[in-house]
């Protein structure tokens, strides 16, 4: 029965795999959002080349694959950055954050985080800009003609109703992030695919190993879904009954 | 030195455009191709599974389905590449097994948008239908589903751009498509991988693009 199990150190090696997932995923989500954000903003602007840009920026990112967009910054971005850069991270420099020191992430995953950002930000965009538009344009007529300026207008009334309308898509994008990170694993950042991979390779029992694997990730992707189904129903949708 | 690196590509365009037959963009199409259609087939059976369906049958396909669209296709390519030869008992070209991953996650997704387009259709079809004494194949078949798959046509081609972006993680298991080609090409020269790649990325947006457009054509053409 022993036979079956995978030895703690495999177990160990996954663990760590998962957490490689989990900091990139969440690095991804925060600066994603925030890029993403930016964007559905400035789509909103009257300067047709700004609009123009910005449009085939989604179009890009969205219409395209992540494996060539991870092979484009890994062999092509990466090329042009200055050797000493890559040298230095090489011999993992330590970061002091006040007590805490931690360890500079590697060359790998600074791209891959890069790579799965912007190509993230795109969608996010694309949902933001979603829920912008799904708020009437009476609420923007309103408000000017109440004396708002066009900032406040944004600022107080069509930005946190077009939050509210692209929360559950936003979600969605988010177990897409976990689940994107997994193509990470081709340009050799250590995370959960690769590790499981390894893993395999070295044990020999594919099938716990898999499971385990996959299970790790039906858990990241549902602990997102169920945070955003709490945040909605607790705090998002009794707002709107006050 | 621009230039140079778009000479490696127009040297090796006839590669990239059919590797070592089959390969490259052609196995690219190929597969997104038959992953599309496999994948909508499967995906309509499944909506008019989860339509039907009750009690258990029904937890075991809503658990299967959220499974399909919870793990990434990453994983699901592994579970397919190790568990069909185990399961066929024989050997599996990689090419298969992605493609059978594929239209899995396709169908799963496709399949709930077939499911909301039938219970979208008005109970008088359902009422009419069976009071003309038709069976209930027959209800589904030729009255529902129709109307069903034509209101959630968007919603399935929606599901046909990720599946032909997807076809690049075939290069995973080392199928000869083509992200695998230009992987291969670029290690190769390995002076121009920028150039390569930005080709690469354009290739797949020009098909994306192209399906996208051309679906859309045809979904405004026959307005109803």
């Amino acid at each position: 029965m022993l036979d079956h199990v995978l030895a703690p150190h495999f177990l160990w090696m996954l663990w760590d795999g998962f957490l490689v997932t989990l900091a990139i995923s969440f690095l991804t989500i925060i600066f994603a959002t925030l890029l993403g954000f930016l964007i559905a903003i400035a789509q909103k602007s009257d300067i047709k080349v700004i609009q123009q840009l910005i449009n085939s920026y989604t179009a890009i990112f969205r219409y395209s694959p992540l494996l060539p967009q991870l092979f484009f910054w890994y062999f092509g971005i990466g090329n042009l950055l200055p050797l000493e850069f890559k040298l230095w991270l090489f011999d993992e420099p330590q970061i002091e954050l006040g007590i805490i020191t931690i360890k500079m992430p590697s060359f790998e995953f600074i791209i891959g985080l890069v790579a799965l950002t912007l190509y993230s930000s795109a969608f996010i965009a694309e949902e933001f800009r979603a829920g912008i538009s799904g708020v009437r344009r009476d609420q923007e007529q309103a408000s000017l003609a109440l004396g708002f300026t066009w900032w406040q207008t944004m600022r107080y009334i069509v930005l946190p109703q077009g939050c509210r309308i692209a929360f559950p898509p936003l979600i969605g994008q988010y177990m897409n992030v976990i689940k994107n990170s997994s193509l990470t694993m081709a340009i050799g950042v250590l995370e959960l695919s690769y590790v499981s991979r390894q893993v395999e390779t070295e044990s020999l029992k594919t099938f716990q190993d898999f499971a385990i694997a996959t299970f790790l990730y039906i858990v990241a992707v549902a602990i997102v879904g169920t945070a955003g189904n709490i945040y909605q129903t607790n705090f998002l949708n009794r707002e709107r009954i006050i | 030195m621009e230039l140079k690196g778009f000479e490696v590509i127009w040297n090796n365009l006839d590669y990239l455009m059919w590797g070592n037959l089959p390969g490259g963009i052609a196995l690219t199409l190929i597969m997104s191709l038959s992953a599309i259609i496999f994948a909508t087939l499967l995906g309509i059976l499944l909506g008019v599974g989860l339509t039907l369906a009750k009690g258990g049958i029904r937890q075991i396909l809503v658990v299967f389905l959220g499974f399909l669209r919870a793990i990434p296709i990453i994983m699901l390519i592994f579970w397919t590449f190790f568990l069909l030869p185990i399961l066929f008992n024989i050997d599996v070209p990689a090419i298969a097994t992605v493609i059978f991953a594929l239209s899995l996650v396709g169908a799963a997704y496709i399949g709930y948008s077939v499911h909301a387009g039938m219970v979208a259709i008005s109970q008088g079809q359902w009422q009419a239908a069976f009071s003309l004494g038709l069976g209930k194949k027959q209800v589904i078949f030729y009255i529902i589903l129709p109307q069903a798959v034509k209101m959630m046509m968007p919603s399935i081609v929606n599901q046909w751009i990720p599946l032909i972006k997807d076809s690049s993680l075939a290069y995973i298991v080392g199928v000869a498509e083509l992200t695998f080609v230009a992987t291969q090409i670029n290690n190769r020269s390995m002076i121009y991988p920028t150039e390569i790649f930005i080709f690469v990325i354009l290739v797949y947006f020009v098909i994306c693009w192209f399906v996208n457009f051309v679906v859309a054509q045809f979904l405004k053409d026959r307005s109803y």
